[in-house]
């Protein structure tokens, strides 16, 4: 382990902002590109946002946990709520499945998460949670001079 | 980036420019900003500028899947121009690349696609 940190904030949707911003700020010093550095924001804000919506239903009284550990070769994210939980795994990893149709999100976050990081591990006992702990590779780029 | 969108109007068309990040906060408000435009034009083709986007989930992407919805119960189009590496990747796992195509520029798909003007 070389750097981590955590994150706690109320389940509201501009804190997704926050997430992403504060991911972006912490790994920044290890020179990511451009384009990494963009799918890390787009994995925390699917993760954020189903803690949000799926896991406590907008009650904007209740928080979500992030936490970030920066490893040799890859960063490990945990995104954690003490929501719904989910009742079949399985089922809400398969594209285009949503258990909200009315929101217009395309149900693919969980596709979206998977597609852009090495590895998504979704642990969850109904009515206790959900934990994510997705590992994407990152090596550091130094700046040579 | 300052977030926004801006649409202008061609033909039977209009151009949905949005610009910085396109989260879960601003879907709402955008597909409000997108329907006043389409009950005024009722266009047949929606084109989507993302030159100037920084941040793309599925949150936006259920934002182009709805608009794709409406356009196409009108027998109408739609197309993607201004994508980076980044964009393209997250459409593309989306599955949004089997529903429209990706243009070089709103000429190109005007030609390509031969809209009559």
């Amino acid at each position: 382990m070389i750097n981590e940190f955590e994150l706690k904030f109320k389940a509201v949707l501009a804190n997704e902002l926050l997430a992403r911003n504060a991911v972006m700020s912490f790994l920044s010093p290890l020179n990511p590109s451009y384009e990494t550095l963009c799918e890390f924001k787009t994995i925390i804000s699917e993760g954020v946002s189903n803690a949000i919506i799926h896991g406590y239903k907008f009650d904007n009284s209740k928080d979500v946990y992030l936490k970030v550990i920066v490893y040799e070769n890859d960063v490990e994210i945990s995104i954690r709520d003490f929501g719904v939980g989910i009742d079949d795994v399985n089922e809400a990893r398969m594209p285009h499945y949503t258990s909200r149709p009315d929101l217009e999100r395309a149900g693919m976050g969980l596709t979206i998460i998977e597609s852009l990081s090495d590895s998504l591990h979704i642990s969850s006992i109904p009515g206790t949670g959900v934990k994510l702990i997705i590992r994407k590779k990152l090596l550091p780029q130094y700046i040579n001079e | 980036m300052e977030n926004k969108i801006k649409i202008t109007s061609f033909d039977e068309g209009i151009v949905i420019k949005i610009s910085g990040d396109l989260d879960s906060s601003k879907t709402f408000l955008y597909k409000e900003k997108i329907h006043e435009h389409m009950r005024q034009i009722g266009p047949r083709y929606i084109i989507w500028d993302f030159k100037d986007l920084t941040f793309l989930d599925s949150a936006g992407i259920g934002l182009i899947l709805g608009r794709y919805n409406e356009v196409e119960r009108v027998n109408g189009m739609m197309g993607l121009i201004g994508l980076n590496t980044y964009s393209r990747k997250v459409i593309a796992i989306s599955g949004l690349f089997s529903l429209m195509k990706e243009y070089a520029s709103l000429k190109a798909f005007i030609k390509e696609e031969k809209i009559e003007q």
